[in-house]
């Protein structure tokens, strides 16, 4: 009771203080003999400030760290600590915080049971540089081992932070690390004695010691997959480890090794599983996501997982429930037939009082469901949608949009559903979730389309939403003048030139316009004139303004017209931004002499635009099955996912090869390709390639990185020699001048193309790395004089079809396969995929190894034994490039394709074809 | 029983005259400092201690007085804060190792620089050479040549010739040092 006054008192003392009383209160420290307790309660209000984002300067951070020195060694263990936990915080703010280090070391050793040692320990390792390190290394050696988990706690965790700043010492605790990780103790027992003095570290069971050194011996070996191996089979024998959230670190550790390494899959599975029957929840869940999250992961291999969570689906904890669903609900996104034996349980679900229970379970069973069961799903929710909030709605109909994308069949009953949901009552948010669903089905699902404008026309006539009238007014002046019946559309939009606000009128009156520029009909194009006249009666500025605009554009010849109205290419934006802000943020006066350069913003065309647009729905919607990883993973890119990537990436490398006198002449990069690495990752030089691709030029661009400890790289260069030397001659390399270990050096390596701009030329490069090496002279740290050249052969690079292909969006495949076809030329192929074990695999990589864009929905294969893939993309001189595949997967998992490639240039096609085979 | 009459004197003594005063120790790396400070507290000598990586602190009781000693590392990094940790101590106890010679210009350097700060004026100034074991030393007369001790003004100056390894001088230095708490 006592306690908690004294609590509540100091909690309006701590609103009060700010950083100058306290500061000019320091004084306390030097006072002699020292009050321990008015110095606790000062130490608490700097912590306290600190904790709250208050920063000293650097001089009154040393000042006070220089005061607060003068308190080591108290008797009074409380304050002891207190003095350590400042000194941590302050250690980042003040300077000569290194003084400190000899008196903390002793109290980290002091006696056994002192309280302050965890502190003193943490506080150390703070103030620690790396070039002491060594000196406390005896110390937290005998520390990780110590018996006292606090202690020992203390000492892994702070081991964990001095890793990066000494890789080499710290690496040296492995063996006392492992038997902090072992040795399950238990101090309860005899300690339980003295736990009512103050001075005693309170009793501590937690086997929480384990974690932290599973943690840190995983940061210690993480480049060393053996050992990792090893450690995973060591500890993840039952009754090895009991620490739950250890358990969970080593299921992730194992899913990890299982990703990396096919031939560990399989031991890893049978850990995972056994985890599966762990006693701890949370090591179930872990096991059950790894498992799920697993890449290309068995019918058979998940049943298990999926059991468990279906157990508890029906636990009485709404956690567990969620947590279970949550799984369920993302792995439904990619294998929905495994999950639908637990539909029955998830149904039972959706009346759930917990929403986001609810919600989750509601989109799980879209998923899951065939595209038969959709109607019936669709049926239930319209059901109780009247029942629910808004943003349990908009969770709705999210699902049903991604559901749109997936089943373009379904698109009638869906659209039926979301305009009668579009009538419902509703605030802003919900209604425009649903009106951007019905805008991807007009983009996407070009059948959908009239039906999808009819409804959005009928919502218009009474939306309350400006913003959703004007955004719906714009589309319908892109689409509608596309349709078979315009005019049906016109009626609509004038009627909101009379009965609306004066910001939709002008959207109307724009909207009016596309109408009638370029309309070849001229009696539409009559009718939108008069109608357009009318509106230069308007109140209001805008209205007026744009209505004159547009009339005298329709008088113009149309092709001018056109450019005005109907360009719907836009600049990159985000690269637009960037280099606007650059602009206006540069120091230099000279560079507003000039203005502003707009000829240099990329420009993106709409079907570019719309591409990324789709992919970015589709992922976001459906989360990517890769959960981000500790540690290095190759992040293998979908196809659709590529095209996303392709034009930023191709922006940034544009921004640097432009940095690059040499390369200023060739012009903007056309294409760059992904990473590709030409080494291990374990190897003593890790070198990875892009490939640039300019009109007459192809540029190398090898990022090389040396990590042999104590040396140094100089002159480092890459001779790449092309298979075809007829075809690319070589125009320059640029080597790296030096190369300190791990950090990335750039070597250019330019070809001309000798045939000119129009040619796709096909080569294989051998790459040998060619250096100099200097080892590190360890007293000085200066490298030596004299090193010795060495070479050193790296994997070679393809230059291939699909390098010169873009991967493109648009929006009718049969329509360009015929035009292609008509006109280009045609290769046919077929073969088995390698390495390919799933449909699904191979629709993925083909997409990728292609670089094509996948069409009418068909990344997402329906079938699990053939699947038709159709593929478009554009080269880098704009031909258009399309590919049609038949897939085939035969039971004992051997993928078969018939691939035809057809290209409006002549010779691409056998190029693209070759980029597989 | 006389032994605890005098405990309980010295007790009384402690509870109404406790003094506690503050000392800095002082001197370029292996002086011997730290070891010198272990002794003095009544520790055992080692040879293999460490550089001391900032100060160390350790309290030395005689009789009513508590001597605060701080003991600030010697390298050259943390010679610069030798003066922050001077700053309002009873005294500064300077060391030198009284066997190396080729050191002596260094360390008469680093004092004069300390002892010209003007915050530190007036603080009396004990040196201390250490390592008076050793064959080869120098004697008490030869080190305040070598420091240019005779120089110091505004200061009370003494110099002793000791040795922590062996216990010599030991006592004199506590007593000098207790001598300084009563001004």
């Amino acid at each position: 009771m006592n306690y908690n006054k004294k609590d509540e008192d100091a909690d309006t003392a701590l609103m009060r203080i700010d950083r100058t009383t306290v500061f000019q209160q320091a004084r306390l420290f030097n006072s002699s003999p020292i009050q321990p307790k008015a110095c606790r309660i000062l130490l608490t209000r700097i912590v306290f400030l600190l904790y709250k984002g208050e920063m000293f300067p650097t001089r009154e951070a040393t000042d006070l760290f220089f005061g607060i020195s003068k308190l080591f060694q108290n008797k009074d263990a409380s304050l002891r600590q207190m003095v350590h936990l400042t000194i941590k915080e302050l250690a980042s703010s003040a300077e000569d915080i290194i003084m400190v280090t000899s008196t903390i070391m002793k109290d980290t050793s002091g006696g056994t049971d002192a309280i302050f040692r965890p502190n003193a320990i943490r506080a150390l390792c703070r103030i620690i540089d790396a070039s002491t390190v060594q000196s406390i290394e005896r110390v937290m050696k005998t520390a990780i081992v110590d018996k006292n988990p606090s202690v020992s706690s203390a000492a892994l965790v702070s081991s964990y932070h001095l890793l990066p700043i000494a890789r080499d010492v710290v690496k040296r605790w492995q063996s006392e690390t492992q038997e902090a990780a072992t040795s399950t103790k238990s101090s309860g027992g005899f300690s339980l004695g003295f736990s009512a003095s103050s001075n005693q570290v309170t009793v501590n069971n937690s086997t929480m010691t384990q974690y932290h050194a599973i943690g840190l011996l995983y940061q210690m070996r993480m480049h060393d997959r053996m050992a990792l191996q090893k450690m995973v089979q060591q500890f993840g024998v039952a009754g090895a480890i009991k620490n739950p959230a250890a358990t969970v670190l080593l299921v992730r550790l194992a899913a990890q090794l299982a990703e990396q390494d096919p031939n560990l899959r399989k031991p890893m599975m049978t850990l995972l599983d056994g985890w599966l029957r762990h006693k701890s929840e949370m090591v179930n869940f872990e096991a059950a996501k790894a498992i799920c999250d697993m890449r290309d992961v068995s019918d058979d291999e998940v049943t298990q997982a999926i059991h468990t969570l279906q157990l508890f689906l029906t636990s009485p904890r709404a956690v567990t429930k969620f947590a279970a669903i949550r799984i369920l609900h993302n792995f439904a996104s990619f294998k929905p037939q495994a999950v639908h034996p637990c539909n029955p349980d998830i149904e039972l679900l959706i009346s759930n009082t917990n929403r986001s229970i609810a919600t989750f379970a509601i989109t799980t069973l879209l998923k899951t469901g065939n595209e038969a069961s959709v109607d019936r799903l669709m049926k239930t929710i319209s059901g109780f949608m009247a029942d629910i909030t808004d943003e349990f709605k908009i969770t709705i109909v999210e699902a049903i949009r991604t559901l749109c994308l997936k089943f373009p069949s379904k698109q009638a009953g869906m659209l039926a559903f979301l305009s009668g949901i579009l009538r419902d009552e509703g605030g802003y948010e919900f209604k425009r979730s649903v009106v951007e669903s019905m805008f991807d089905l007009i983009k996407f699902v070009p059948d959908s389309k009239e039906d999808a404008l009819a409804h959005l026309c009928e919502f218009i006539e009474d939306c309350e939403f400006t913003k959703l009238a004007v955004r719906i007014l714009h589309l319908l002046g892109i689409e509608g003048p596309k349709t078979s019946q315009p005019t049906k559309y016109i009626r609509y939009i004038y009627n909101r030139v009379v009965l609306e606000n004066a910001i939709v009128r002008a959207a109307a009156v724009t909207a009016l316009a596309k109408f009638g520029v370029g309309q070849k009909d001229p009696e539409v194009k009559r009718s939108v004139t008069v109608l357009l006249t009318r509106c230069l009666d308007d109140v209001d500025d805008e209205v007026r303004d744009r209505a004159a605009l547009n009339l005298r554009l329709m008088g113009e010849p149309d092709e001018l017209a056109d450019r005005f109205i109907k360009n719907e290419s836009s600049f990159a934006l985000p690269y637009f931004e960037h280099q606007l802000a650059l602009y206006v943020s540069a120091s230099e006066k000279s560079i507003f002499d000039t203005p502003f350069d707009l000829a240099a913003i990329p420009v993106v065309t709409k079907e570019q635009a719309d591409a990324e647009d789709r992919t970015k729905k589709l992922t976001t919607v459906t989360p990517t099955v890769k959960a981000p990883k500790a540690g290095p993973t190759k992040s293998m890119q979908s196809g659709a996912e590529a095209v996303a990537s392709a034009s930023a990436a191709a922006q940034k490398y544009q921004q640097e090869l432009l940095k690059i006198p040499e390369m200023q002449a060739y012009g903007s990069v056309l294409k760059s390709s992904p990473v590709f690495d030409l080494t291990e990752s374990e190897t003593e030089y890790v070198v990875s390639v892009v490939k640039h691709i300019f009109k007459e030029h192809i540029v190398l661009q090898y990022e090389v990185k040396n990590t042999i400890p104590d040396t140094v790289l100089e002159n480092v260069s890459i001779i790449a020699t092309p298979s075809d030397e007829e075809e690319l001659e070589e125009d320059f390399i640029i080597p790296a001048a030096k190369l300190v270990i791990d950090e990335p050096g750039t070597i250019y390596v330019s070809f001309k193309k000798v045939n000119g701009e129009g040619s796709f030329s096909a080569s294989t490069f051998t790459n040998i790395l060619k250096f100099t090496t200097k080892e590190i002279d360890p007293t000085t740290g200066e490298p030596e004089d004299t090193g010795y050249d060495d070479e050193y052969e790296v994997e070679s690079v393809e230059l291939t079809g699909s390098d010169y292909v873009i991967p493109a969006f648009a929006g009718n495949f049969n329509h360009i396969w015929e035009q292609v076809g008509a006109s280009g030329d045609e290769e046919v192929e077929t073969l088995q995929l390698s390495g390919v074990k799933t449909i699904v695999d191979a629709t993925e990589q083909l997409a990728k190894t292609l670089s094509l864009q996948p069409l009418d929905g068909t990344d997402v294969p329906v079938n699990t034994t053939t699947h038709t893939l159709k593929l478009f993309g554009k080269t880098i001189t704009g031909g258009r490039v399309v590919a049609n595949i038949r897939l085939a997967c035969s039971p004992k998992g051997v993928v078969t394709s018939k691939i035809v490639v057809r290209s409006e240039e002549e010779g691409v096609a056998a190029l693209v074809i070759a980029s597989v085979s | 029983m006389a032994g605890i009459f005098k405990k309980v004197y010295d007790w009384l003594l402690r509870l109404f005259w406790a003094t506690e005063m503050d000392v800095t120790m002082i001197g370029l790396q292996n002086a011997g400092k730290t070891s010198l400070l272990r002794v003095l507290a009544g520790g055992e000598f080692t040879l293999d201690s460490i550089p001391t990586v900032g100060y160390n602190m350790k309290r030395v009781q005689k009789g009513h007085v508590t001597l605060k000693c701080w003991d600030l590392g010697g390298q050259p990094r943390f010679r610069t804060m030798w003066e922050r940790y001077c700053r309002g101590v009873n005294a500064i106890v300077f060391i030198v190792d009284s066997a190396d010679r080729d050191a002596l210009p260094v360390a008469k350097d680093e004092l004069h620089l300390l002892l010209d700060k003007p915050i530190l004026e007036g603080i009396p100034l004990l040196v201390l050479g250490n390592k008076s074991d050793i064959e080869a030393k120098l004697s008490v007369d030869e080190i305040i040549e070598a420091l240019d001790l005779k120089s110091i003004s505004h200061r009370e100056v003494s110099c002793y010739g000791i040795s922590a390894k062996e216990e010599t001088n030991l006592d004199a230095v506590l007593q000098w040092l207790v001598a300084k708490a009563h001004k």
